[in-house]
Formats: C-alpha cells, sequence, structure tokens
C-alpha cells in the first residue's frame, strides 16, 4: 500500500509537489489527463504535502489504523509429534546446505527426547 | 530531527580549493525536510558552485547523488556509489552524516556544505525551533514538557533569572521566556508543587563534557 494516498478532493492544484521538499512528488499531464506520481523511495515521510494541501486530499489516517500487511508467507513445519509450530521448510532448506545434521522438525522437548532414543540405541 | 544551516558559498568553495570532481550528496533525510540538504538545495549548490566568481582557478565539475540516510552505515556501504575520478565528496548531511560517509569513503575527502544547528523540530510551517540539547539527564517530567536547559538561554534550573522582562528573555527579547512558559503550564495541570523541589547542579559529564558519549545496547549485534 502506498504511503501517499489521496481522496476525491484532490483536484490536481499541485501545492503538494510545489512544496514537497524531497521531490517525491510529480505529474504527468497526458493528452487530457494529469496524474499525480508519488517516489516512496525519496519520500522522506515529513508529511508536508498532508499539511500542505488545501482541499485536505493527502490521507495518512490508512498508516495509523495499526493494520498488519503480508508480506511473505511460507510452508510451516509442525512437530510430528505434538503439532507445535517449529520453522519453515524453507529455513530447513538452507540450514541444510549450511549444517551436516539435518535439523528435523522436532520441538525442543521432543529433539531431546529424539537424541536420547537415539543414544539409547547407539548403546545396544 | 535534526536542522542544519547551508554554510555561506564563499566557505564551501574554499574547502573545495584544488578539486576538479566533486560529488554533491544529499541527504533524504531530516536536512532534506528542514530544507537545508535534499536533493532540490543540492542542486541549487551546485548550480550556484559552478559559477567561476567563487573559485581562483576554473570551477570543479560537479555532480549531484542523493541517498535516503548519511547517518547510516551499512546502508552507505551497500548503496552509496562514487564515480571513478571523484577528488571530493561535499556532503550536505548533518555532522553524522558527514562523518559516515566519510569513514565508509577513507581516504577520500568528504567535505560539509552545512553547519549542524540543533535537534528541533517545527513548531510552525518554515520555523524549526531547538527543542533538546541532549544533555543526557531529561528534566522534561517536572518542567510541563518544556526543556529549560535547550530553551533558556542560561539552561537554569531552578527558575527565571532577574532579567526576564514581560515575559520574555533578556538576551533574545523576541523570545518568551522558557520559565514562565514551565510556570504557566504546570499551574494550568494543577502541579505547582513540582517547582518547590530544589534541583542541585547537575553532573554535566551526562552531556558530553567528559568526551564522546557511547551506548551499548545488548543482544541487538549481527554475528
Amino acid at each position: 500500500m502506498s504511503f501517499f494516498q489521496v481522496n476525491d478532493k484532490c483536484n490536481g492544484c499541485l501545492a503538494c509537489v510545489q512544496n514537497c521538499p524531497a521531490g517525491a512528488l510529480g505529474f504527468v499531464d497526458k493528452k487530457d489527463t494529469r496524474t499525480l506520481r508519488h517516489n516512496m523511495a525519496r519520500c522522506a515521510r515529513c508529511l508536508t504535502c498532508w499539511r500542505i494541501c488545501p482541499q485536505e486530499a493527502v490521507e495518512f489516517e490508512h498508516l495509523l489504523v495499526n493494520r498488519w500487511d503480508e508480506v511473505a508467507t511460507l510452508i510451516l513445519l509442525r512437530c510430528r509429534v505434538c503439532g507445535e509450530p517449529i520453522h519453515t521448510a524453507r529455513l530447513t532448506e538452507d540450514l541444510d546446505q549450511k549444517l551436516v545434521d539435518m535439523t528435523e522438525p522436532l520441538c525442543a522437548r521432543h529433539r531431546a527426547r529424539s537424541k536420547a532414543k537415539e543414544r539409547l540405541l547407539d548403546r545396544r | 530531527m535534526i536542522v542544519g544551516d547551508l554554510k555561506p558559498i564563499e566557505e564551501i568553495a574554499a574547502s573545495l580549493a584544488g578539486c576538479r570532481k566533486v560529488r554533491v550528496l544529499a541527504c533524504d533525510g531530516c536536512v532534506t525536510i528542514c530544507r537545508a540538504g535534499g536533493e532540490a538545495e543540492a542542486k541549487d549548490l551546485a548550480r550556484a558552485l559552478a559559477h567561476p566568481m567563487h573559485h581562483r582557478g576554473p570551477p570543479p565539475e560537479l555532480t549531484v547523488d542523493t541517498i535516503q540516510r548519511q547517518c547510516e552505515n551499512d546502508l552507505l556501504k551497500a548503496f552509496l556509489q562514487i564515480p571513478e575520478g571523484i577528488d571530493a565528496v561535499l556532503s550536505l548531511a548533518c555532522g553524522v552524516g558527514v562523518q559516515m560517509v566519510a569513514d565508509v569513503l577513507e581516504p577520500l575527502p568528504v567535505i560539509p556544505a552545512l553547519s549542524t544547528t540543533f535537534m528541533g523540530g517545527a513548531d510552525e510551517p518554515g520555523v524549526w525551533r531547538e527543542k533538546c540539547k541532549g544533555c543526557g539527564d531529561c528534566l522534561l517530567a517536572s518542567t510541563a514538557g518544556i526543556c529549560p536547559i535547550a530553551g533558556c538561554a542560561k539552561s537554569l534550573l531552578n527558575g527565571p533569572c532577574g532579567g526576564t522582562m514581560q515575559g520574555h528573555c533578556e538576551i533574545h527579547p523576541e523570545v518568551p521566556c522558557a520559565w514562565l512558559r514551565i510556570y504557566e503550564r504546570l499551574k494550568a495541570q494543577n502541579r505547582l508543587h513540582l517547582l518547590d523541589e530544589v534541583r542541585e547542579p547537575r553532573d554535566w559529564r551526562k552531556a558530553g563534557y567528559e568526551g564522546r558519549r557511547e551506548r551499548r545496547r545488548t543482544g541487538v549485534e549481527l554475528k
């Protein structure tokens, strides 16, 4: 979601463009339309545009609603005994490349039990 | 935020004496917001510095670049690109940014185009005022959110001096007396009893008078 949003009160006066200290706002006039543009990489988040807009068209309320944006969804591995979430399959793959031992999806409790069982089997 | 002011162009030009190719580097942080060191100011400065009247010899070739923050060491290492043949970087960041860039680009000379002025905020559009001296021992809990260290010309701790005139400072008559503001706000809060306590002389070592201050937080190291 863009940091900079305008509502339908925007009349294209360009007060925000002219007053943006970071040069993060611009516009393109094509044929019979004017498009307002925002560049997040340049934006200093100073809110000058919101402050300066004579139409009260610039909106930041969407940033204040304490909403979480989902940025990634990955396959989750759970403890095969109790189902407790352990880590993602991708993390296992990456760790497999770095570690000699396979990182089996086991929680701390069941990993300890599993190792104890392995030691027991070794003794036998 | 950190507020800075552009140095006189003669001083900047003198600092660049002998440089043929200069990278003018804006910062997209605090100095952009206070209209001193953003890309627009960097382009204006480069345009002005290109005039031969500021130089004894031929003016340097100036190119402009902007980075989001000059005060972030790893950001600079990852994204700051300096073209071949540059003799010096002219930084429009605060003193923090200038030093961070100088460390990353060592031994390339990094020259400040601004003087860092204070830590402050904009009380109204276009007017930034000093709010904090970074004294290391905040008093604001008992002074109604008004800092007497930054707000009083004498940094007094126990009320106004005898020079307060009509509610204004004797040193800067246009500035309201910080202690009068503190009194009035505490009165409105019904907390005037906070002024009954006499503050002892402060330990100014916490304000940096003992040398460079450093803070280490455990658990945030990158391994």
